[in-house]
């Protein structure tokens, strides 16, 4: 602790492999886990269960299937498919979003 | 923090709440840290002994209809839940977090404040949890290479038998085999889950995930670990053992973190 530059975090964010951490140990973690509030919106307790449930499945082949550039969602009548619009857009805010760990927050 | 003078119903923006951290923790701590709403700095909004790490988010994209309706975007979903995490990720190892559940939203920072008011269950979590980090111990076999290796090693006892009655004993093989790979790999997940929660504070296992299909990387730990941050030598010395011992059974262990302790936020009994 207290250490200087480069935050805790920054050292093992990365699973061993390499990259931001795999979509399957956010997804599980944050919507799964941590405590629960009741905040002013109420998101349906039911529909967030049953959204786990469907997301684990489906992200268990979530990294594979974005090597393979196939969506990790596509299997999943469920869930829509993000807008083709605009989707390389959002694709790019993702990346950085998920590399906020790495080098370029020195910049913000 | 400024606080718009138009009545609070009718504000368009709303308090999300990433969760609460220790009372002596720095505002330039989230400095760098990307929000939910990317757009928005991340807010300290003090209450009595701890404080709510919050950022504005816009009801037209998280208000409750517009929430139930995102929730079923992944994309949107993934970002926001990445933003999630990494807005807390910004005070790991700088400060004790207790994580909340992706989508605590308020109104209003009063109500925010009332939030903090009423759960003093998250005072005795800060305290719980003061100094601590989560690592994840991601464990993977490889389903086929371990079956060769019990098949090899048991003594392949038929000579010639009639087709009908080979063709039984095979099977009969078969069903044994796969009870014994399960069997070894039930008893590896035991075995290091045990070994890592001697070298950590307190230790999860979660349910396995599913296969991919790919049976070189089948799941056999889904465990979570709490760790004195800054002090995590004897779980990497832990978990380095148990890498070696297992090296030739086709096991895989991948550490992943260190999170902010998800798993250990919301008190147990045990």
């Amino acid at each position: 602790m207290g250490t200087p530059a480069r935050r805790v975090g920054d050292l093992y964010r990365q699973p061993d492999r390499g990259g931001p951490a795999q979509l399957a140990d956010v997804l599980e973690r944050v919507l799964d886990k941590g405590i629960v509030i009741a905040g002013d919106i109420q998101i349906n307790v039911l529909d967030i269960e049953l959204l786990t449930i469907r997301l684990r499945l489906l992200v268990a082949s979530a990294d594979k299937a974005r090597e393979m550039g196939i969506n990790w969602w596509e299997g999943d009548p469920f869930l829509r498919k993000g807008n083709q619009r605009g989707l390389e857009d959002r694709l790019k805010r993702l990346e950085r979003s998920a590399g906020i760990d790495e080098a370029d927050e020195q910049e913000e | 923090v400024n606080e718009p003078s138009a009545p609070r119903e009718a504000s368009a923006t709303g308090i999300y709440v990433y969760g609460v951290v220790g009372p002596d923790t720095t505002p330039t701590l989230f400095a760098d840290a990307r929000g939910v709403d990317a757009a928005q700095p991340v807010v300290l909004v003090a209450g009595d002994g701890i404080v709510a790490v919050t950022s504005s988010v816009p009801f037209p994209e998280f208000g409750q209809h517009a929430l139930e309706a995102n929730l079923q975007d992944p994309l949107w979903l993934e970002e926001k839940i990445r933003a999630h995490d990494g807005v807390l990720a910004a005070a790991i190892g700088r400060t004790t977090i207790v994580p909340f559940r992706f989508g605590a939203i308020y109104e209003s920072d009063d109500h925010v404040r009332e939030m903090l008011a009423e759960r003093r269950d998250l005072v005795d979590a800060l305290t719980r949890l003061a100094g601590k980090v989560e690592l994840g111990v991601n464990g993977y076999f490889d389903r086929n290479r371990l079956r060769e290796r019990v098949a090899a090693e048991r003594a392949p006892a038929d000579g010639e038998e009639s087709s009908g009655r080979a063709y039984m004993q095979r099977r009969q093989l078969e069903r044994e085999l796969d009870t014994a790979v399960g069997e070894l790999a039930a008893e590896c997940s035991d075995a290091v889950h045990e070994r890592l929660a001697a070298a950590a504070d307190d230790a999860r296992v979660n349910p396995l995930r599913p296969s991919s299909g790919d049976a070189t990387r089948e799941m056999l730990l889904n465990g979570a670990y709490l760790v004195a941050a800054g002090a995590e030598d004897p779980f990497r010395a832990a978990l380095d053992e148990l890498r070696a011992r297992y090296a030739g059974d086709e096991v895989v262990l991948e550490v992943t973190g260190p999170w902010p302790p998800y798993n250990f936020a919301e008190a147990t009994e045990s």
